[in-house]
């Protein structure tokens, strides 16, 4: 601004060059010096025998060979269990698309850059994201069941607070980094800031948001097993009473079946999050 | 009869920033086509955002259409928007939308919540999108996505976007800096030729001193947030010129 033409102000070239100069050198290497000596200090605080954990892994598949092998497969084709593979899929979904639908406007208030109300909806929208990322899913569940009893109403609910806290970060994120162009030209137009979110900034996440949706999806099943596990039903809840009753054949089975489906549902999302993307 | 008139205006984008306006007066008439020229960095574009309050002043007064810019309150303010129609350098349309839907937007302060939300705009709207649209000749990319334009043609959805909200006066901000040369003339050509015709007075953002000369009535020059120059295109001489770029013109 105030350089102007031809009186550029030259100075004395430098000799030489490196990256990291004196004083942001110490810093760098002081840094990883510390993590490295903190490490060393922690393992040696709390005795940790590397050899023993090498030994126990031998150990663990011993166990897993002599109790959970040959896992029960009959069991896990029983039409039982099979209905409650289809529950699992039925309250991540259900979860999923609850959690969804309540992190848009939650997400839309506690983006600073359109948020509708800067002074009393941005701390609210923060405030309802951040308190359903702040418990995990497992205590959901256990407070959803003392409130709702045991079943998948308990775990629909937990899911969908787990899914409003996860979706609700990325979704405004993914807001906060708009171009902010179309956002101003709505605003000059009179459009009030509901009608710049559905025209400014809408139409730049749309593409985003569909892939994390069904990103959410593919977690929340993942995290439909273990809600099942505290008592919101599905797959879970088999789990914990062949664990109980020490039916380990059977529980090898169930756990293999979580295996196998978190694998079917992380391979259906990728494919659906790269149709997304190809839609673009 | 004056539409717009600025006194002592003044902003900071921070407490403890600097002043990037230093107290800028000037008047706008009914008929004028200004020019508002100076250097990068001389506060133009954040001058003209103030008079719509996309920037909030620090300091002075703007009265626009007999308003009290500054004083106005959310929705009042929304109301004065749509009165004032704006183009901008980088056009800011939404790429994803088609050319109809980005033209339609330009009603959004005269249209609900929920005909917004299914982008169901009234009949009469458009009519006159497609009249507008063919006013600046594009008829045949209704359809097309925005991104499927050209730099000329997307500034001339800008320019449509812009005449939908029947403004009272165009906000322009550097116009044609993203254009070639011969588009840059063509898309100046336009839109004075329909400010012209509905008798709608310009505030024109502009670096480039010729087409300023060309096409506005009076210039307003600007220097590092201070007011350098104000007058009519014919008064304005080289030592002005020379003044406002602090530098030598050729």
């Amino acid at each position: 601004m105030t350089e102007h033409a031809g009186r550029i102000q030259r100075s004395q070239a430098p000799k030489t060059w490196s990256r990291y100069r004196f004083p942001e050198s110490l810093w760098r290497f002081g840094a990883v010096l510390a993590i490295i000596v903190f490490l060393g200090y922690s393992m040696a605080f709390m005795n940790v025998d590397i050899g023993l954990l090498f030994g126990a892994l031998g150990g663990l598949l011993g166990v897993i060979g002599t109790r959970f092998y040959p896992p029960d497969i009959a069991y896990v084709l029983d039409a039982g269990y099979l209905a409650s593979i289809l529950d699992t899929l039925q309250m991540s979904f259900l979860g999923g698309m609850a959690g969804v639908a309540l992190a848009i406007p939650l997400a839309w208030f506690s983006a600073w850059n359109v948020s509708p109300h800067r002074r009393v909806l941005f701390p609210l929208g923060r405030l309802g994201v951040i308190s359903a990322r702040a418990i995990h899913e497992t205590i959901w569940t256990i407070l959803f069941v003392s409130v709702l009893g045991f079943g998948m109403l308990a775990g629909v609910s937990a899911l969908t607070m787990f899914c409003i806290g996860f979706a609700g970060k990325l979704f405004s994120d993914e807001i906060e980094a708009v171009d902010m162009g179309p956002v101003e030209a709505m605003r000059a137009t009179g459009a009030n800031s509901l009608q710049v979110f559905l025209f400014a900034v809408v139409p730049q996440v749309r593409v985003a948001f569909t892939g994390i949706a069904i990103y959410t999806w593919d977690v929340a099943f993942r995290a439909a097993t273990v809600v099942g596990f505290f008592g919101g039903g599905g797959m879970g809840w088999y789990l914990k009473r062949n664990v109980q009753q020490l039916e380990n054949l059977r529980v090898g089975a169930i756990i293999l079946s979580i295996i196998a489906m978190v694998l079917v549902a992380e391979f259906i999302s990728g494919w659906l999050r790269a149709a997304v993307n190809r839609a673009k | 009869m004056s539409v717009l008139s600025v006194k002592d205006l003044r902003v900071r984008y921070s407490a403890n920033g600097p002043e990037i306006l230093k107290g800028i007066s000037f008047e706008l008439q009914s008929d004028d086509f200004l020019a508002m020229i100076g250097p990068s960095g001389a506060g133009k574009s954040t001058l003209i955002r103030c008079i719509n309050r996309l920037v909030e002043p620090t300091g002075g007064e703007i009265v626009l259409l007999g308003e009290d810019v500054r004083a106005l309150r959310p929705s009042e303010l929304r109301r004065l928007r749509r009165n004032v129609g704006m183009i901008f350098q980088e056009f800011n349309l939404i790429n994803r939308m088609s050319v109809m839907d980005n033209v339609l937007s330009g009603r959004l302060g005269y249209t609900g919540n929920l005909r917004s939300l299914f982008r169901h705009f009234p009949k009469k709207d458009i009519e006159k999108a497609l009249y507008y649209l063919d006013r600046v000749g594009l008829t045949d990319h209704v359809d097309k996505r925005a991104d499927a334009l050209s730099g000329g043609q997307r500034q001339r959805v800008g320019i449509a976007r812009a005449l939908m909200q029947t403004p009272k006066l165009l906000l322009l901000d550097e116009p044609t800096s993203a254009l070639d040369p011969k588009i840059s003339r063509e898309v100046m050509a336009l839109i004075m030729g329909i400010a012209k015709e509905l008798g709608v007075p310009a505030l024109c953002n502009i670096h480039d001193v010729q087409l300023a000369k060309e096409f506005c009535n009076r210039i307003v020059g600007l220097q590092d947030g201070v007011k350098k120059f104000d007058g009519e295109t014919a008064t304005l001489r080289d030592r002005d010129l020379e003044e406002i770029y602090a530098m030598e013109v050729l």
